[in-house]
């Protein structure tokens, strides 16, 4: 369990954490969203002792971070944006070397390695040079060395930056699996990420909260307003009109058009959450204008930051 | 401490750093002997001394690295996460940074070896000489490591120990020139005083001087203060190292 105190860091004259709390419970996963820039690697680096915060605790299963370190860093495992590797390494005296910075003893060290490699699935590569690796290997390397330790929190920040899609798969796979035996912490700033993985959602913007919410809360605000993107070829006034009287649309706005091939990207906001593809289809079919794409939009980090920040509720944890 | 002492050291091995390292020393302290030996008179203790002289050379080289890397590659994130305080990482380091200085002197060792076998005469002077040279490896090296802590790039940090190291060398010099400097600029206002001044900073300047301090060893006095100097000189910088390294997590500029 984490508990963190109304968190403060300074840069100069520019607060780049301006008064953080939240808590980590056992055994959660909890997401840690906000754009770049938001202050969520400073966050993350204060909790693990990396930095020293201004003012404002972190506590660490009780253990102060400054008043403790020794205890307090038992407890975590940090995996950060840039995993700490050696490239002259390979793997496995890496691993030996972490175990020996951790003071993880000779007796357990074996069983701990075999089981962490196995889990991280870095058997294959075990006595490769680590700057040899491809950045998905070196990732899993990185959260190898989290784990050494059995530390009971993972810190893990942006741990899919950078990976190809299938790396990206695999990585939020292995963090499934890891949140059985770990309170994790991640941070992200892709939201449908963190909804896959994490049970609660810190967001954060500025340094500051913007919401503590459950992934199901978060949802259900988000869900407020469905918005498609529709590519087509047809006359772009003449169908903007045409658009605004079909039954459930609130908006249409066009994004780009291209007058050579006249073809045209509107995105089109609905009143709430009614399915309004269809109707859009049948009024494309009636007009004959031929759709070339048509697909749901998500929505976006700035859409949620204004949704939250817009009424409806705002903090709470 | 020895997990950072045996990555460190082991990885001068991994890169061409070590070897470098102990190929010059080896052809130095070769040519240095060699010289020597052509002229049938073969003395330790002046080869020892001409080895001094070239610290200002193989210290940046083997300490450029030690901690800069670390900050570019990202790896210090281990210094201050895990339960490791950083006290003992930076004894590690310098004694990792030490003990290739040892390997490397297996080449003295050597001609230490040869001398004796051929009736040559390795005495007091000689062991004097090369205890005072471990002890300033010990110095430089700290001083090497702290040029190391300021900054993440290896060029940098090896020319400020190289700046660094080559100003305790010419101390006396610069202790002269400054001392006469003042004396002929205030030797108008008064010639006395002026003259009194004058040689005080530079006796004061040469008193710093790691080079005259310990010459009389080669003589066979063995003088405990000189060494004192050398490791008090040598802990200020590891001081000023951990500062450097601790301001970092509170730094808020």
């Amino acid at each position: 369990m984490i508990e963190i105190n109304n968190l403060v860091k300074r840069y100069g004259d520019k607060n780049a954490v301006k008064g953080i709390s939240f808590t980590v419970n056992d055994g959660e996963v909890l997401g840690f969203l906000g754009p770049n820039g938001a202050g969520k690697t400073t966050t993350m680096n204060i909790i693990t002792g990396y930095l020293s915060s201004t003012s404002g605790t972190v506590k660490v299963n009780g253990h102060d971070i400054l008043e403790e370190p020794e205890l307090a860093k038992k407890e975590i495992g940090y995996l950060p944006e840039n995993p700490p590797l050696y490239n002259d390494m390979t793997v496995k005296e890496y691993l030996s070397f972490i175990c020996d910075l951790k003071g993880v003893e000779k007796e357990r060290r074996k069983n701990m390695l075999d089981n962490i490699v196995a889990m991280v699935k870095i058997s294959d590569v075990y006595n490769r040079l680590i700057g040899n690796l491809s950045k998905g290997y070196k990732q899993r390397v990185g959260i190898a060395q989290a784990l050494i330790g059995n530390p009971s929190i993972l810190i893990l920040d942006e741990p899919t930056v950078g990976l190809d899609p299938n790396q990206i798969i695999e990585i939020r796979r292995l963090i499934k699996t890891l949140s059985k035996n770990h309170s994790i912490v991640i941070s992200s700033h892709i939201l449908s990420e963190i909804q896959e993985i994490a049970d609660r959602v810190v967001i954060i913007n500025h340094g500051k909260i913007a919401a503590v919410d459950t992934i199901s809360d978060l949802s259900k605000r988000l869900s407020g307003q469905s918005k498609i993107l529709l590519t087509f070829r047809g006359p772009i006034k003449d169908a903007v009109t045409k658009l605004r009287t079909v039954k459930g649309i609130a908006a249409a706005v066009s994004r780009v058009a291209d007058s050579r091939y006249s073809q045209v990207e509107l995105t089109i906001a609905a009143n709430d959450t009614t399915e309004t593809r269809i109707a859009v289809f049948e009024l494309m079919a009636r007009e004959g204008w031929p759709i070339l794409e048509m697909r749901s939009l998500d929505p976006s980090l700035e859409e949620v930051f204004l949704s939250i920040t817009s009424g409806k509720g705002g903090v709470k944890s | 401490m020895t997990a950072i002492f045996k990555r460190e050291f082991l990885s001068y091995f991994r890169s061409p750093v070590g070897y470098v390292a102990i190929a010059l020393f080896s052809f130095l302290s070769g040519f240095v002997f060699y010289t020597q030996f052509a002229t049938g008179v073969v003395d330790i203790a002046g080869e020892v001394i001409s080895l001094r002289s070239f610290f200002f050379v193989i210290v940046p080289i083997i300490t450029m690295g030690l901690l800069s890397e670390d900050k570019k590659r990202g790896t210090d994130v281990l210094y201050y996460t895990t339960p490791i305080n950083l006290f003992n990482v930076i004894i590690g380091k310098v004694l990792a940074a030490f003990c290739l200085y040892v390997i490397m002197f297996i080449n003295v060792i050597i001609h230490i070896i040869v001398t004796v076998n051929c009736g040559g005469v390795v005495g007091v002077g000689a062991i004097g000489t090369i205890i005072v040279f471990f002890f300033m490896a010990f110095m430089f090296i700290s001083i090497g490591l702290f040029a190391s802590a300021i900054t993440d790039n290896q060029i940098i940090s090896a020319i400020v120990s190289f700046v660094l190291i080559l100003i305790t060398q010419i101390l006396g010099t610069i202790g002269d020139y400054l001392g006469s400097a003042f004396t002929s600029m205030f030797s108008g206002i008064n010639t006395k005083i002026a003259g009194t001044v004058g040689s005080a900073i530079s006796s004061a300047i040469n008193w710093l001087d790691p080079f005259v301090k310990t010459q009389d060893f080669r003589l066979g006095i063995f003088s405990v203060s000189s060494l004192v100097f050398l490791v008090s000189v040598g802990i200020l910088f590891l001081y000023l190292t951990f500062r450097v390294l601790d301001k970092k997590r509170w730094s808020q500029a």
